[in-house]
């Protein structure tokens, strides 16, 4: 019987984990992928916004701007990767002025510091490759941003460390409430009981909420956003986050520098039937070039490496919606957490825990709020790297040449406390291939890794989801 | 390694090879660097036949061609590290090299010279930003045939090819020996980027259509490759309505184009030709940095090995030039110009001070042409004259230009006029 189970593990899901584990409770997280932080926390701007946005009064607007401040939290306890970039808001003639004139308006209110107004010269000197065709930019240094796997996997592996349960592969298929308790039950007919359920179900969070209540105070209407990723070689070009003015479509075609020095240019903005289509489109891929060049000038578009697109889980409530179900006693919904989702997330987990749940145990003494720092080889001084590579030889052996990443790091990707079996997942947690080749030279080297470590056939390694081998038969066996 | 090397190759492919045999002399301290635990590089790939015609006279399968390189590099003792990878290179009055191994970690290497071989990459979906979902089953033709020849793994059955690259072609039919059925090559030019002996060979041989002026436009599948679409494009690339095609495949392999891998270079400021994106070099295959040389693949793609060893000679007579020579001209550095027609030429620039051997003209032209004359002009007087038919773009054309060509000093202008 557990205290609290939570239903996804995306950044959400794994931050509230780590908010519950600071008490002296039962608690466990279900994901249904075979992997953490694989939907809406995958593919995103990862930006940590300074709040100026969501209107004056909302959930939206409280929760970003203590989120943003949060996040200097979980670089300090579980370090997290974080760029502090700040913003710009840019207009392009009088009428758009008078718009970013209420931005900022709107952005006092919710409390966002440190912003000023800048003409194009003065906006120039930081960012020379700013549009000529800007005429104003309000400026947001709180603007930082993340890595949103990186975040999601440091959070619920410093749940982890104080006692949460994680459990993969696990997509709820029904809901039952009996003498206060909850019955889950996943796809493999596994049964889970639970005194409170969190819906951090992120696009399926009304597919949850179906499961359990009737009358429905929200629905999900995704959002496909499209994005193309700029080769790390791009760094420099573009250093802070640059918007154009805010639509109702959301905040428009972005350049959003990355922590590992990649840009990203997007997002596009449409509506979905299919919450789980992450495909890319002819359409929505041209109308980012079209529109990223209302921003930045001498866009290098032969440095694209990537597309990918993500969904986001905007809802018919217009503000995110955090609440306890009216019929049913101890079930949360955190749903809606579409942008700025990332941002808050750290103050979506307090708000839940803190002000909806009211939690009035005690911190227990074992809590721990940190988790060992990672060890990113290259980013090592040079008498670290001799340490490191004197205790172990394969910190000298260079699998991903573009990001430069050691056997040694890869193996810690396959068996660390999330670790994975997966192209995909040892690409999200060591970062090799996602340099300019894409895996091209040492994807072969990291299936035999993989294989190797796993006891596995090589046919047997997946690319990402559950029986996708990237390898189809051995050629040269007698059979 | 405490020693100061005087040429330090980095790459134990077919250029760096080359390069290093060339290289050889007793007063010379040479070193080659290889990444992988084996030399040969993409050669060990390529089990197919076809290479080294015209520097063996032999029809020899690419591991063969190594291994006649790598016999001579054993043979005359030159020294070498394998399993090794160069993670930068710097320069004050010599090169430091940081590179990094399993058995010593990260250290540095110093030397005099350097030759870079570092070959080149492919270019993967994301650079030409096919869309659709990204499910498994997508991957480079190069990538497919790695773990096909030297892994002994076939990646699909289904399978369509977008790119008539040489890879991409050559992929077609080892796959079908193999047992696999390839429904398909799409290429988005009005003719195949691979040369013609290997549409013969591997297409009309085993009767895989070809579709030219196609690119695939959609890719199904959430998790797995389910279909492909493909479609035509006009000649300006603009896609044709209702030319849509279906496919319902495993896997789709990309022979969409070859980069040189200089990613060496970021972390030293050497000038860049944007067409090659490579270095800009001179007759000497000498870079904007004294005594870095670049030749192979990571200079420019070669539709033929025995190309890479020809240039990589070159490098490596003009790398035991630099060293054992006392005397340095001050680089004097005129430019290659050329017409429209012409897409790249290597070298860039040459250097009329140091003008002893020939400058060996390499370059593509940017459209198939039935017949033409390449002409080579100086002071507006032409120098040289070549005449070639059936010139595509996928067949690299050459020029060849002695010293005494030259009537100045003065910048040279390539056109291409093309006969009716």
């Amino acid at each position: 019987m557990y205290d609290y189970t939570i239903i996804g593990a995306g950044i959400i899901g794994s931050l509230i984990a780590r908010e519950l584990s600071k008490y002296d409770l039962n608690v466990l997280v279900l994901e249904k992928e075979n992997d953490v932080a694989n939907v809406q926390t995958r593919a995103n701007s990862a930006i940590v916004h300074s709040g100026h946005d969501p209107q004056y009064g909302t959930l939206k607007a409280k929760l970003s701007v203590l989120g943003n401040k949060l996040y200097d939290d979980l670089e300090k306890d579980l370090h997290i990767s974080l760029l502090k970039t700040g913003a710009y808001v840019c207009a392009h003639d009088k009428d758009e002025e008078d718009i970013l004139n209420d931005l900022y308006e709107n952005a006092k209110l919710n409390k966002v510091n440190d912003m000023e107004f800048l003409n194009l010269s003065q906006a120039q000197l930081s960012e020379p490759n700013l549009s000529d065709d800007i005429t104003k930019v309000l400026s947001l240094p709180t603007t930082k941003v993340c890595f949103p796997w990186e975040v999601a996997f440091f959070a619920l592996e410093n749940a982890i460390n104080n006692g949460v349960e994680l459990i993969r592969n696990s997509e709820i298929i029904s809901i039952d409430h009996k003498n206060d308790i909850y019955i889950l039950k996943d796809q493999n007919d596994q049964i889970y009981e639970s005194k409170a359920i969190i819906n951090a179900a992120g696009v399926y969070s009304d597919d949850i909420k179906d499961m359990i209540e009737d009358d429905a105070p929200f629905k999900i209407t995704p959002r496909k956003g499209e994005y193309f990723v700029l080769d790390k070689s791009v760094r420099g070009f573009i250093n802070h986050v640059l918007y154009p003015l805010p639509s109702k479509k959301g905040k428009g075609v972005l350049v959003t520098p990355q922590v590992h020095g990649n840009i990203l240019l997007g997002p596009t903005s449409e509506l979905v039937d299919d919450k789980g289509s992450i495909s890319t489109s002819k359409t929505g891929l041209t109308y980012i070039k079209q529109h990223v060049t209302a921003l930045a000038k001498n866009i290098p578009f032969e440095l694209i490496i990537r597309s990918f697109a993500g969904v986001r889980a905007t809802s018919t409530y217009k503000d995110f919606y955090i609440k306890e179900s009216t019929s049913h006693k101890g079930f949360y919904h955190v749903a809606g957490i579409d942008s700025p989702g990332i941002t808050a997330a750290p103050a979506i987990a307090k708000y839940l825990v803190d002000e909806i749940i009211k939690i009035k145990l005690p911190i227990k003494d074992s809590f721990t709020p940190t988790i060992a720092k990672k060890i990113v080889f290259n980013h090592l001084t040079k008498e670290e790297k001799i340490k490191k590579q004197k205790e172990n030889p394969l910190y000298g052996r260079i699998i991903c040449k573009c990001e430069h990443i050691t056997e040694q790091e890869i193996i810690d990707a396959i068996h660390g406390p999330l670790g994975s079996d997966t192209i995909k997942g040892i690409k999200k947690r060591a970062r090799a291939g996602s340099g300019i080749c894409q895996g091209g030279y040492c994807e072969s080297l990291i299936v035999k890794i993989i294989a190797r470590e796993t006891n596995k056939d090589l046919t047997q390694v997946d690319y990402d989801q559950k029986n996708t081998p990237i390898l189809y038969k051995e050629t040269k066996v007698s059979s | 390694m405490k020693d100061i090397y005087d040429i330090t190759i980095v790459g134990g492919g077919a250029a760096g090879l080359s390069a290093a045999l060339e290289a050889y002399d007793p007063n010379i301290k040479l070193l080659i660097i290889e990444r992988d635990q084996i030399f040969g590089g993409i050669l060990n790939q390529c089990i197919h036949n076809g290479f080294g015609l015209h520097v063996f006279k032999e029809e020899l399968t690419g591991p063969e061609y190594a291994q006649k390189l790598i016999d001579s590099v054993i043979k005359k003792n030159i020294e070498y590290i394998l399993d090794t990878t160069v993670v930068d290179i710097k320069k004050e009055d010599i090169f430091t090299l940081t590179v990094s191994n399993i058995e010593h970690g990260e250290f540095e290497i110093k030397s005099k010279t350097i030759i870079l071989t570092s070959g080149c990459y492919e270019r993967s979906r994301g650079q030409i930003s096919i869309p659709g979902d990204r499910p498994k089953g997508i991957m480079t033709a190069g990538s497919a045939q790695r773990y096909l020849n030297m892994d002994g793994y076939l990646v699909g059955k289904e399978i369509f090819i977008l790119g008539s690259g040489d890879i991409g072609l050559i992929m077609a039919r080892r796959m079908t020996l193999e047992g696999a059925h390839v429904l398909g090559v799409a290429e988005l030019m009005p003719f195949s980027n691979g040369l013609t002996r290997n549409v013969v060979q591997c297409l009309n041989d085993f009767d895989i259509p070809l579709y030219l002026s196609h690119t695939v436009t959609d890719v199904v599948g959430k998790e797995s490759l389910e279909a492909i679409t493909i479609q035509e494009v006009d000649k300006d690339y603009n896609f044709i309505e209702g030319t849509q095609k279906t496919f319902k495949v495993d896997t789709l392999l990309l022979s969409v184009g070859l980069i040189p891998d200089v990613k060496l270079f970021e972390s030293i400021a050497i000038d860049i030709d944007p067409l090659t994106k490579s270095a800009y070099v001179n007759q000497a295959l000498e870079t904007s940095i004294e005594g870095l040389f670049v030749c192979g693949n990571a200079l420019h793609v070669h539709d033929l090995v025995d190309d890479v060893t020809i240039e990589s000679q070159k490098a490596g007579r003009s790398a035991k030039k630099y060293i054992l020579d006392a005397k340095k001209d001050k680089a004097c550095k005129k430019v290659v110009d050329f017409d429209q027609l012409i897409r790249y030429i290597v070298p860039q620039s040459i250097d009329f001070n140091n003008l002893s051997q020939d400058v060996d003209l390499s370059f593509r032209t940017s459209k198939k042409i039935e017949k033409a004359t390449f002409v080579v002009e100086q002071n507006g007087k032409i120098i040289k004259e070549v005449k070639a038919k059936y010139i595509v773009p996928a067949e690299m054309q050459k020029i060849k230009l002695s010293p005494s060509d030259f009537i100045s000093k003065d910048d040279l202008y390539i056109h291409v006029k093309e006969m009716s």
